[in-house]
């Protein structure tokens, strides 16, 4: 291949002619040059671009605040995440199945939250709270949090599966499908959750995002992210201590 | 029974389909890759489903650090929570990066001069090696001192993450007229590129205040949420309402 034959044309060898050797060029030092260009383009480079995730947090003026906690006692669901840590203070994993998860936990009430202490003790008698983990889906079944969230944006995401279909078997656009499920998510008509995400001081960065990552997977259009406040402290303390959880 | 000869070959082999080869691999990292932008500390971004791509031009870059592992094991969290801020304008000349950051510079160093008294004085040669540095993340103060140094000095002094100079002070500050220095830099962030937004560039001051594709938070799955609320707090405080999270893609089986 590397080499080039040069034919003789006319035939008759002249007498005395050189034999004319056929070009070969080594090509080996080239393979070498390339494959260290190679090497370096492979380590100094990304090929992963990040993704993102965009939010928008209320503002921080006080006139907000009055206008906070409107919602509808029935339609609001509050997550309040916390993260387990060993006494390195890394995070502790668990397995289930067959799968590994960081023990993000996830304590959550619906409407109000409970406050009545009768014997003033400092523990809320009936903390309205209950506790699911970050599971995902296991065999196509909702799973944790994501099940609680599910059963409660039913209506949407039924309406939004049916949109998905008709994408899918080329029905309409990706484009149109977007924008079909954006008018279905911010449908008043259905019965839609109104999420407050809150994380506690030692809640992962992870387990925001994971929360994040449930709103959009679950098409929930009201959500928002809130600061971690005294009842919400106490309502966890309270649980812990009537369920013998050790409170550190 | 006449002997077998055996022919001799010529061990010489063709490399040029090699060559072609590899030459095919070079040609296809060169034009995919992005070059590994050199950032002082490394944090392993938490997964989501969001398909967003993370913009590459007009984007202001906020790094919380995270905390290192030591060899027990151990959360070390001398390290954690550092701000490092990175600037990259857009593709086009005018706008460029090393011009933005330049004006960034000069623009935070007047905010700074007029809320502190140790008033700082910066050359346009430390102006100049500013504009070239990717990332930053330092005192004000020490700011002018660190950019004369030799580039190599830099990284050295930016490889101790638990020094109190490294990283961008930042507190619990909701007054404006008294700002933190992360918030001088967010602002002079801000007003250059309001001030650029008159200029024709519009797209910064797009994505910065309109759109929140302009600010992109990037930290450690592990970090504390008190750690980044400071940050977030910061953001809001400085109404930039929305912004974006940096993650890396993940697939959810349906």
């Amino acid at each position: 291949m590397a080499q080039i034959e040069q034919s003789d044309k006319g035939g008759k060898k002249k007498k005395g002619a050189q034999k004319k050797m056929p070009i070969h060029v080594d090509f080996t030092p080239m393979v070498d040059m390339n494959m260290l260009l190679i090497t370096f383009f492979m380590l100094c480079t990304t090929m992963i671009k990040s993704q993102t995730l965009s939010i928008a947090l209320p503002s921080n003026e006080k006139v907000e605040q009055e206008q906070k906690n409107k919602t509808k006692q029935s339609e609001a669901i509050t997550l309040i995440l916390d993260t387990e840590r060993d006494e390195k203070g890394n995070v502790v994993t668990e397995m289930v199945g067959d799968k590994v998860y960081p023990k993000h936990i996830v304590y959550y009430y619906e409407g109000k939250p409970e406050v009545a202490d009768e014997n003033k003790d400092g523990i809320i008698d009936n903390p309205n709270i209950k506790v699911e983990y970050f599971r995902g889906n296991v065999a196509g079944e909702t799973q944790g949090i994501r099940k609680i969230l599910h059963e409660r944006n039913e209506k949407v995401l039924e309406k939004v599966a049916v949109l998905k279909q008709d994408w899918k078997a080329k029905k309409i656009t990706e484009d149109q499908f977007q924008e079909e499920a954006k008018k279905v998510r911010n449908d008043s008509t259905l019965t839609r959750p109104v999420v407050i995400i809150k994380a506690g001081p030692n809640a992962s960065y992870e387990s925001l995002i994971s929360a994040l990552d449930e709103m959009q997977i679950n098409q929930i259009s009201r959500y928002q992210i809130d600061n971690i406040n005294g009842t919400d402290s106490a309502l966890i303390l309270s649980y812990k201590t009537l369920n013998n959880i050790p409170v550190e | 029974m006449g002997k077998v000869k055996i022919k001799r070959k010529s061990t010489l082999i063709d490399m040029t389909a090699m060559s072609d080869v590899t030459v095919l691999l070079l040609t296809f990292f060169m034009l995919t890759s992005t070059f590994l932008q050199k950032e002082p500390a490394t944090v392993i971004t938490p997964s989501s489903v969001s398909e967003k791509k993370v913009p590459t031009s007009n984007l202001v870059t906020i790094l919380v650090s995270g905390a290192e592992i030591d060899k027990d094991g151990a959360r070390k969290t001398d390290v954690e929570g550092k701000v490092f801020i990175s600037i990259a304008g857009d593709v086009d000349s005018t706008f460029s990066s090393e011009n933005v950051r330049a004006q960034v510079l000069q623009e935070a160093v007047r905010s700074y001069n007029e809320t502190h008294k140790n008033k700082i004085q910066i050359t346009p040669s430390q102006v100049a090696a500013f504009s070239k540095i990717n990332m930053f993340g330092l005192k004000l103060s020490e700011l002018p001192a660190f950019l004369s140094l030799e580039a190599s000095d830099q990284d050295e002094i930016m490889k101790h993450l638990n020094d109190p100079k490294v990283g961008i002070p930042i507190n619990d500050n909701r007054d404006l007229a008294s700002p933190n220095e992360f918030q001088i830099w967010m602002r002079a962030i801000y007003n250059v590129a309001r001030d650029m937004d008159g200029q024709g560039s519009q797209t910064f001051f797009d994505a910065l205040q309109r759109s929140g594709e302009g600010i992109a938070v990037k930290a450690d799955k592990d970090t504390p949420y008190s750690t980044i609320h400071h940050v977030l707090d910061n953001l809001q405080t400085l109404k930039f309402n929305k912004f974006s999270l940096m993650t890396a893609l993940t697939t959810e089986d349906e």
